[in-house]
């Protein structure tokens, strides 16, 4: 695949380049932190950045999105059937998404994108988004997506890698779609010398400064009802107050809920981020609640993050290791850990 | 916005200032129609959730009466609810809801002339705040 | 404070061995530079995970009602407060508690110090003589502690624990002459329209992840407002009326109740200062009926009583 070299005053002409042609998307200093929203100007784009407090999941999956709206007004030949809500879907273009955030879509593909069922919102923010990646040359303490199945300049789930060489970036193309975006692109120049070197150099002392930080191994055969019922969840769940901040920060978590809202004789029906942390998730109408008490509900995050997710899909975790929730939960829990401890309770085969 | 007329929810204590609204009723005492009666059992009955929520159903303004402090017929219902209501104003208003939105007052079910003149006042007092701005989903504001 | 660790440790060991309480709450060292998690104690051989520095600023209090065991709990100034509200609501009886008293030195704000370093990362955190030295994996830095503190640390007059069994160490001199309301008489001075927007532009990142409620130790309802259905009072979505209302009601909620402790603030993921709305009513409470929250467990909270008398300026 095709490789291309930018320094880094040439970068804001490429981006303005871009936002000609795309919705361009990239880190902006917003407040106290970092998030991804749409670029205005090329010079709010802030690459010198560690990761976004909130992952890109918004981008493809918002907070808050209503689907369809309805009227209830009488005599309407419309009345009480759902329309549509019309989207934005112009060509867009994400970039410098950590590779972890990026390989993090793939895991939700498998929710949102099946055999069955193909959730189109999901779909169609998918196919119109090309993503351009921007290594992690300096890996936070928390991260650990070396451990998770990904990697610093992981470019299974992107089109394009940006890789920071210090005077300029590194341009790969990983994809047809970026292939296609970068022959576009005026302005870059050819690799010079040593430049993929400085690159795998990058990449290797950045994987070695993660580590591997646990192994999960043991984990998958382990049967799953021995590890449900294992005694550490006891002390793992003391300390969880089951706020959402784990499950709304992470690029993995995907649940949502759907509600409807009416105004007067008009409506619309809105889908929401969930978290299995809360109470209601689980509530029956009928007024059971298989998930009652605090422990089961944060059981049930970190099994399905890693033990009922891999056996099912036998892909790997449904946890890229970005480290968002160790680093944001008000309470310090640490999934790995938690990981840790559900591989060292099992004993294994020697 | 010369035609506009405020919609005021007024929460009436039953055994006070609902029986002041009949007896103003029965004695034919005029009184502007912006109100809307929802009878509770005690002004301390009213649960902030209440006047939130009529405020985000398009409530204009929101009028709380009960019986006059020491005439409870709960004994202390009201001295609960004068506490509540003054702090719950407080907020409100610190948070950037208009002063004239939220109105209070102590009505006997004797006092017909007095709810028939607070009517008044607070449709007067509604009507300088103008329509509500803050609290009124039409839509969700979002993706 | 570090030297509470040790007296923690030792207190825990007693009292667990002569079967004076059943468990103790307290924090361990956590698994990122300052942070730390609260921690239940069962057994004797975990007593030495207890730890205790300037990161442990969740407040413990949030970890008691409705427990039906003999408890040891270890208190700063705001989670013994807290306490006596609980002891009031009757969510804990005071025969099952053993209070640990941590008089404080204020708790440091773990995002202001990663705002002042910019982007470096601490991985190890030292405390001594009032400054904190961060070392990174390529720089080392000292603050002074006094000027990390939470918000509300650095406003508090009550740093000693209003009750407790037995103390960590020596009570340490009250904070005097603090103006505590400052930023409300900001914003009382600003016209409806500045408040309003003020408050929103305040609430704008919020998630709904509701961190700020249950970190909060008197968030205790079998069911939130929040997530009741028949009627649904407020909507789930990120739309401004809905998070205002729930930010709304969820302040006035603790009137009378809350101490200003701060674990709202700190818990919440997108760092909005919650305590704009609950120090307004903590201001008119003090001004209006003279009473501060979690002193004594004597008095009734400001909305549980009254006086014949008590001032009604608005009323008709």
């Amino acid at each position: 695949m095709s490789e291309t070299y930018v320094s880094k005053e040439k970068l804001p002409g490429i981006v303005e380049q871009l936002m000609g042609t795309h919705r361009v998307f990239g880190p902006i200093l917003k407040g106290q932190y970092h998030q991804f929203a749409l670029l205005e100007e090329s010079a709010d784009l802030d690459l010198a950045f560690r990761n976004t407090r909130l992952s890109p999941k918004a981008l493809f999956h918002p907070h808050s999105e209503r689907m369809f709206e309805f009227t209830l007004e009488k005599g309407n030949p419309d009345a009480g059937i759902l329309k549509e809500v019309p989207k934005d879907y112009r060509s867009r273009i994400v970039l410098g998404i950590r590779p972890c955030d990026a390989y993090a879509f793939k895991l939700d593909d498998r929710n949102f994108i099946t055999d069955q069922f193909k959730d189109p919102w999901w779909v169609q923010r998918r196919e119109s988004t090309t993503l351009v990646g921007l290594a992690c040359n300096d890996p936070c303490s928390t991260c650990f997506c070396t451990s998770a199945g990904s990697g610093p300049f992981d470019t299974s789930s992107l089109d394009v890698l940006l890789v920071d060489l210090g005077e300029g970036y590194l341009l790969q193309a990983v994809t047809h779609k970026g292939e296609q975006l970068m022959g576009d692109l005026a302005g870059g120049e050819s690799v010079p010398e040593h430049c993929t070197e400085q690159a795998a150099a990058l990449k290797q002392s950045a994987e070695a400064q993660l580590g591997i930080q646990f192994n999960l191994d043991p984990v998958k055969q382990k049967s799953m009802v021995e590890l449900f019922d294992a005694p550490f969840w006891e002390d793992v769940q003391f300390s969880c107050i089951n706020c959402g901040t784990c499950t709304f920060l992470c690029p993995t978590c995907w649940c949502f809920d759907i509600q409807d809202e009416v105004y007067q004789s008009r409506g619309e029906r809105i889908r929401i981020w969930d978290s299995c942390m809360f109470p209601l998730f689980t509530l029956h109408g009928a007024g059971h609640n298989p998930r009652d008490q605090k422990l089961k509900r944060v059981r049930q995050r970190f099994m399905h993050k890693l033990k009922y997710y891999p056996d099912k899909y036998a892909d790997g975790i449904a946890c890229v290791g970005c480290g968002r929730c160790v680093q944001h939960c008000p309470v310090n829990i640490d999934i790995r850990q938690v990981a840790r401890l559900m591989a060292e309770s099992c004993v294994c085969p020697v | 916005m010369t035609d506009w007329e405020p919609k005021i929810v007024a929460f009436l204590c039953n055994w006070c200032s609902y029986g002041g609204a009949d007896l103003a009723g029965v004695s034919r005492m005029q009184y502007p129609a912006n109100i809307r009666v929802i009878r509770v059992p005690c002004s301390g009955r009213v649960n902030p959730k209440f006047i939130l929520a009529a405020f985000r159903h398009g409530a204009d303004g929101v009028w709380v009466s009960g019986c006059h402090p020491g005439d409870c017929h709960y004994i202390e219902g009201n001295l609960y609810a004068r506490r509540k209501f003054t702090l719950l104003n407080n907020l409100l208003e610190h948070t950037g809801i208009e002063p004239g939105r939220l109105h209070f007052s102590w009505i006997s079910s004797a006092e017909a002339t007095k709810f028939a003149e607070t009517a008044k006042q607070v449709v007067d007092a509604v009507k300088k705040a103008g329509p509500a701005q803050h609290f009124i989903k039409k839509q969700a504001e979002v993706a | 404070m570090r030297a509470y660790t040790e007296k923690i440790r030792e207190a825990a060991k007693r009292l667990l061995s002569e079967d004076r309480v059943d468990v103790v709450i307290g924090f361990r060292k956590g698994t990122v530079a300052l942070m730390n998690e609260p921690f239940l104690v069962k057994s004797l051989d975990q007593v030495d995970r207890l730890y205790w520095d300037g990161n442990c600023g969740i407040n413990l209090a949030n970890y008691l009602p409705k427990r039906p065991d003999r408890v040891a709990i270890v208190a700063k100034g705001c989670d013994s407060r807290n306490i006596v509200v609980h002891l009031l609501e009757n969510q804990i009886k005071r025969e099952q508690l053993y209070i640990l008293g941590a008089p404080c030195h204020g708790m440091i704000d773990r995002r202001r110090i990663l705002a002042a370093l910019d982007g470096k990362e601490p991985l190890q955190v030292e405390e001594a003589n009032g400054t904190i030295k961060l070392i990174g994996r390529d720089f080392e830095e000292t603050l002074e502690r006094s000027s990390c503190l939470q918000d509300n640390c650095a406003i508090c007059i009550h740093r000693n624990p209003v009750v407790y069994d037995e103390l960590l160490g020596d009570l340490v001199a009250e904070q005097e002459n603090v103006d505590r309301y400052s930023d409300v008489r900001r914003v009382e001075a600003m016209s409806s329209e500045q408040r309003w927007q003020y408050f929103d532009d305040l609430i704008a990142p919020c998630i709904r992840c509701y961190a700020c409620r249950n970190a909060c130790p008197l968030c205790y309802c079998p069911t939130c407002f929040v997530d009741e259905s028949r009627p649904q009072w407020v909507g789930k979505s990120i739309d401004r009326t809905d998070t205002r209302t729930f930010h709304f009601l969820r302040a006035y909620h603790v009137a009378g109740r809350c101490t200003d402790c701060g674990a709202c603030e700190r818990a919440c993921p997108v760092g909005i200062k919650v305590r704009r709305f609950t120090k307004k009513l903590e201001k008119d409470i003090k001004e209006l009926y003279g009473y501060e929250v979690g002193l004594s467990t004597d008095e009734r909270p400001p909305l549980d009583t009254y006086r014949p008398g008590d001032p009604e300026p608005f009323f008709k």
